[in-house]
């Protein structure tokens, strides 16, 4: 006797450190919300755009996105829309991508304010406000920062002025 | 330190051995105490009990030990009180919890949301508690249960005198016959008592209800598969707890599903006085009955993913959803979890008006979402040009919009005909009465050309305003563990009952020389094992007073 | 007559033959030593009185609970009133059924006492007969309750032969450190019940003299989105108010024994919902139970448990603790169906989650740990008797805080209305 058993006594023990290391794990960690945090990739998104194609995060593959969460009723995305439309005409060629996503709201309602406003940066809808749940966006607007390898850099939330704005994409593009 | 564990009968017990696992002596004691025997699996050797133990078979000892078992359900017990004492963050959805604690109970609950009570049972050391009670659950069980099985199904009949009267229900005295014969007769009425019975010459074994020995054993698995099913309750695809709104009357996406779900109608009962006691009628409360939301539950067939085109649904369940109630559909549940019952305009179908002579064209159909962006309506041609779902006006005095909800909505056509300027007139439409009064919307035509003298555009009765009555709000639930829980608890269950309802009784008796020896040994309920045994010998004429089968000491 | 007028009856009826038959149970008891009298034929005489007389008392109860069943179409165990008599119920059934097994009369004079009080407090609480709101209509509900109620009782036989088993083993004459302290924590176990006895009873003599003094308060609710939100309260105590609420002003009070005015105000960390009316109502509990302790012990002459302890002294101890141990061991599976299984299920069904960490939930689960402790020590050796005793009767104080401390300090999804 006793031999033989030594090996179950450590495949027990083995077990049960893995199995207690991985619930301590994530009771620990599972504490966060879920929200995609700075250093994480973003949430994938297959979102119907504004010219009626679907687009993925896949298309922009090495580049740097600016996403941005925005809607016509809120005050403060209308009031960054001209800046986010100068820094897509100032950085666009040099392989950053701004991205906005409506956050709600039909067709029309996007597309008169859009041509209003005079933007040609790609926009999204999520009508269904699934972004928005995978993203975890509270208070709108907000801005995720990708750098080219993929990874959020950085999240705003609220206005961003012209000057903040550039300062973060000057960070995503030599970083 | 080696111990001799080789009994004077010969057989070589293991290290840890209390009594000879052959004939009963109690091993490595004074030969000549009365004390009552340790009965705990029947003497027998715990499995990790060793000579020379080393690491592992430490670590293995620490977590076999019912001592450090009892501490962790202790200390588990004490940190379950601390989680009680405030609030804990998960009842809460929306709050900053780096305040409330402060703001609500002063410096106390600062102390306690930064010692991490406020969540004390996501906490690493109450996980780990949990987590070494079923290390212990697991190790314990594990080393008891097959020493305590080989111990049971190897049991010789004829045992060691001391074994018998070191029992805590002895009975020794003459009988006046024939050992063996006497032996014989007594199968008969320990039978009919339900015990089995073993004999060897002029010593018995009656035993029954063996089965509940393994109660506890079972219990434990119970316990381990529950544990273990709450753990993996975490791993990706195995869950999912959301919340989400669903409008009467629309399908709605249920995200990160291929499933929808439309809300047919929702109702709010209330009790109505005679549901209610004369009593309660005083109070004067309003009680709600029932929260009910008529669901069709839809599955996407075709074009899921692809948000370009209209998916193509399958209805594969309806259910009235109730509190107490939910909708099932292979494992996908939809609980009642709140609801609003604020109206919300969904469309208004106006008519076209010429001022002057009364004349009516249309019913146009005017959706809130979505709407149609041209209509034909008679001569005249009507484009919706801009629409803003709750009107306002901002500082420069341009129209906006200050939410999506559609609560002041506002229409701006161009509308082109006969009688009007080649290019068309602009004119703005309020369907909400309220708000062509409190936006003016005369007014604003007036300064947009006058359009509101030639043409109004108007609905004619209610039945042309369609609202959503009501949004109900539901908790959609996927758990596919959930069997596994209530395995677990059903096992927990049976071995409960088997462990405390039924108890394992032994009777073993020998006669020497005329002399009839009698040890009784159970699991729990002395007092019934006393009365059996009385009740026995009553019926081999050997009169007993229950009382004084007791052997003293105390052990139940 | 209706229904609800005969289940009321019922109660009552059931409350005063519970005070009778633990009158007969004492007569039984103390009897013996009667001149004249043959004490096993006197014991045996009355004890069946007795008995009988307590399961007429349980018949009364079970019509109250199928009257009022039958009136308000769901089993009376919806609010506090009704799942508290549904307890003292329950605690006569487990008294029944240990009675049965042990034939121990002896059980009856410290069983009936707790079904007596915990019937009494039940009747502070208001009576009428609430319509459930929807979360309450499951099946899974009634099961849930009464079972844990009926698991619950029999860890309160449990705690009443523990208790016999400590007055049985205390040692008068002795003085060494542990007979001494079991002397005075048997009292002290005595003293509590008093105290409840006293909140029982301060609470209907406030309530037969129609007193009330009410209080405006200013409080501020923070409420989920963290706005705050100045309202002002009327805060209504049915006793004088020794306390009063904080930050508050006396709006009307009326005088008792010359106090007209409260003598100190709550302090500002107690926050919760009504927590000045609930201090102020424990203060006359502690005040009513020490000024009845006060009065027994003057009329009486002696500690409490040492007029107790001569009544337990033709039990046996062991059968005591066997008594004790084996309520226990009935109780603790139908505690854990009930108070744990069946919740978990209802928990499932009605919120879609079958453990949420509820206060209410955390101590039952507290509970079942700590009966489960105490099963685990009573295998080792030196944990049968007095210790386990002890254990059994701090057991039942766990139990006592599940269902009572947990709604008034901390509130949960389960806070019946109506806690005083």
């Amino acid at each position: 006797m006793g031999k033989a058993r030594r090996p179950i006594q450590i495949v027990i023990l083995i077990f049960i450190v893995i199995l207690g290391a991985y619930a301590i794990g994530s009771a620990v960690s599972g504490g966060g919300s879920g929200k995609p945090q700075t250093g994480d990739r973003p949430p994938a998104i297959k979102l119907l755009g504004m010219d009626g194609d679907v687009h993925t995060l896949e298309e922009y593959k090495g580049k740097a996105v600016v996403i941005n969460f925005w809607a016509t009723w809120c005050t403060y995305c209308v009031n960054e829309m001209p800046a986010l439309q100068a820094q897509w005409k100032k950085w666009s060629d040099q392989g950053v991508v701004v991205l906005g996503i409506n956050t709600g709201e039909d067709k029309m309602t996007v597309t008169n304010f859009i041509q209003q406003l005079g933007i040609d940066f790609p926009v999204l809808y999520d009508f269904d406000n699934e972004a928005v749940q995978d993203y975890g966006v509270v208070p709108m607007p907000t801005t995720y920062f990708v750098d080219k390898k993929g990874k959020i850099a950085s999240i705003h939330e609220g206005e961003l002025n012209l000057a903040t704005l550039d300062d973060q994409i000057k960070r995503l593009v030599n970083p | 330190m080696i111990k001799n564990t080789k009994c004077e009968c010969g057989h070589q017990n293991r290290v840890g051995t209390v009594l000879c696992e052959a004939c009963g002596k109690p091993l490595d004691e004074h030969a000549d105490s009365k004390e009552l025997l340790e009965m705990r699996y029947d003497g027998a050797a715990r499995r990790s009990q060793r000579a020379n133990p080393n690491f592992i078979d430490k670590i293995w000892n620490f977590f076999s030990s019912v001592k450090v078992a009892i501490y962790l359900i202790i200390f588990t017990l004490i940190g379950a009180i601390f989680g009680t004492i405030f609030e804990q963050e998960s009842n809460f959805v929306n709050f900053d919890p780096t305040t409330f604690y402060k703001d609500k109970y002063g410096t106390i609950g600062d102390i306690y949301y930064k010692l991490g009570l406020s969540h004390t049972y996501e906490s690493w050391w109450f996980v780990l508690l949990l987590v070494m009670i079923g290390a212990s659950l697991v190790i314990c069980s594990l080393d008891r249960v097959l020493p305590l099985y080989k111990a049971l199904s190897k049991q010789k009949i004829h045992k060691h005198m001391q074994f018998l009267t070191r029992q805590k229900v002895v009975y020794q005295g003459p009988i006046g016959e024939d050992g063996v014969e006497w032996t014989h007769r007594a199968v008969k009425p320990l039978k009919k008592k339900g015990y089995r019975v073993y004999t060897d010459g002029d010593a018995l074994l009656a035993e029954k209800q063996r089965f509940s020995r393994w109660g506890p054993y079972v219990i434990h698995i119970g316990l381990i598969i529950f544990l273990l099913a709450v753990l993996f309750r975490g791993l990706p695809g195995l869950h999912l707890d959301k919340h989400y709104w669903f409008p009467e009357g629309e399908i709605t996406k249920i995200p990160d599903t291929n499933l929808f779900l439309k809300n047919e109608k929702f109702t709010v009962e209330y009790y109505t006085e005679d549901e209610m006691s004369k009593d309660f009628q005083g109070t004067g409360k309003i009680v709600p009955k029932l929260f009910e939301t008529k669901a069709i539950l839809y599955e996407c067939t075709a074009y899921c993913d692809d948000p370009s085109k209209e998916p193509e649904l399958k209805e594969v369940d309806r259910h009235a959803i109730r509190v107490n109630d939910p909708l099932n559909y292979k494992g996908f549940k939809a609980y009642q979890f709140d609801f609003d019952l604020t109206p919300k305009l969904r469309s208004v179908k106006p008519v076209l008006v010429n001022a002057k002579t009364g004349e009516q064209y249309g019913k146009f159909q005017l959706d809130m979402i979505n709407p149609q962006q041209e209509f034909e309506l008679g001569p005249y041609t009507l484009k919706l040009k801009n629409k803003f779902m709750d009107f306002s006006l901002n500082d420069q005095g341009q129209p906006i919009t200050k939410s999506k909800d559609p609560n002041a909505p506002a229409f701006l056509f161009l509308i082109q005909g006969p009688d009007l300027p080649e290019e068309g007139g602009q004119y703005i439409y309020f369907p909400k009465q309220i708000d062509k009064e409190r936006f003016q919307q005369d007014a604003i035509n007036e300064k947009l050309g006058g359009l509101q003298d030639k043409l109004q555009l108007d609905v004619v009765g209610m039945e042309d305003v369609d609202f959503i009555q009501s949004s109900s709000y539901l908790n959609i639930r996927v758990d596919r563990v959930m069997p596994y829980v209530w395995i677990g608890l059903g096992i927990v269950m049976l071995g409960l009952i088997m462990g405390f309802y039924w108890q394992h009784r032994r009777i073993w008796l020998r006669i020497d020389e005329g002399i009839l020896t009698l040890g009784g040994h159970t699991s729990k309920n002395w007092f019934g094992l006393r009365r059996e045994v009385a009740s026995f010998l009553k019926m081999m004429n050997v009169e007993v007073d229950e009382k004084q089968l007791d052997n003293g000491g105390n052990r139940s | 007559m209706s229904f609800l007028e005969v289940s009321r009856q019922a109660f009552v009826v059931a409350f005063y033959l519970y005070c009778l038959a633990f009158i007969f149970y004492v007569v039984a008891v103390t009897g013996k030593t009667w001149r004249n009298r043959d004490p096993k034929q006197h014991e045996r005489k009355w004890g069946i009185i007795s008995f009988v007389t307590s399961s007429l008392g349980l018949l009364a109860h079970l019509v109250y609970c199928g009257t009022r069943w039958a009136y308000s179409g769901h089993v009376p165990v919806s609010n506090m009133y009704e799942f508290m008599t549904f307890l003292s119920m329950m605690v006569m059934v487990a008294f029944t059924v240990v009675f049965l097994i042990y034939r121990k009369i002896l059980l009856g004079m410290f069983a009936l006492p707790i079904a007596i009080i915990i019937m009494a407090y039940a009747a502070v609480f208001p009576q009428d007969v609430q319509p459930l709101i929807p979360s309450l209509r499951s099946i899974w509900l009634y099961i849930h309750v009464t079972l844990a109620a009926l698991g619950e009782s029999f860890f309160a036989v449990g705690f009443a032969a523990g208790l016999m088993y400590l007055l049985r083993t205390i040692d008068f004459n002795s003085n060494d450190k542990i007979s001494r302290r079991q002397k005075r924590w048997v009292e002290f176990t005595l003293f509590s019940i008093i105290i409840v006895v006293g909140f029982i009873v301060s609470v209907f003599a406030f309530r037969a003299s129609g007193y009330e003094a009410v209080f405006t308060q200013n409080t501020t609710k923070i409420d989920s989105q963290v706005e705050q939100d100045s309202t002002i309260d009327k805060k209504v105590y049915s006793m004088p108010p020794i306390v009063a609420p904080h930050d508050s002003s006396a709006e009307s009070i009326q005088p008792f024994l010359g106090l007209d005015k409260p003598l100190f105000e709550a302090p500002a960390w107690m926050k919760g919902e009504n927590s000045g009316r609930k201090l102020n109502t424990v203060l006359w509990a502690l005040i009513s139970g020490i000024v009845i302790y006060i009065l027994l012990r003057l009329i009486l002459r002696r500690p409490l448990s040492k007029l107790l302890a001569p009544t337990v002294k033709s039990l046996d101890p062991d059968d005591l603790d066997e008594i004790s141990y084996r309520a226990i061991a009935i109780g603790f599976p139908i505690f854990t169906l009930g108070a744990l299984i069946f919740a978990m299920i209802w928990a499932q069904q009605a919120w879609g989650r079958f453990w949420g960490w509820d206060p209410k939930e955390v101590w039952a689960l507290i509970t079942w740990l700590f009966y489960s402790a105490y099963l685990h020590l009573r295998l080792s050796r030196g944990f049968q008797g007095r210790k386990a005793s002890w254990l059994a009767v701090l057991g039942f104080l766990v139990v006592m805080f599940t269902l009572v401390g947990v709604n008034l300090i901390i509130a949960g999804l389960h806070s019946y209305a109506g806690t005083d």
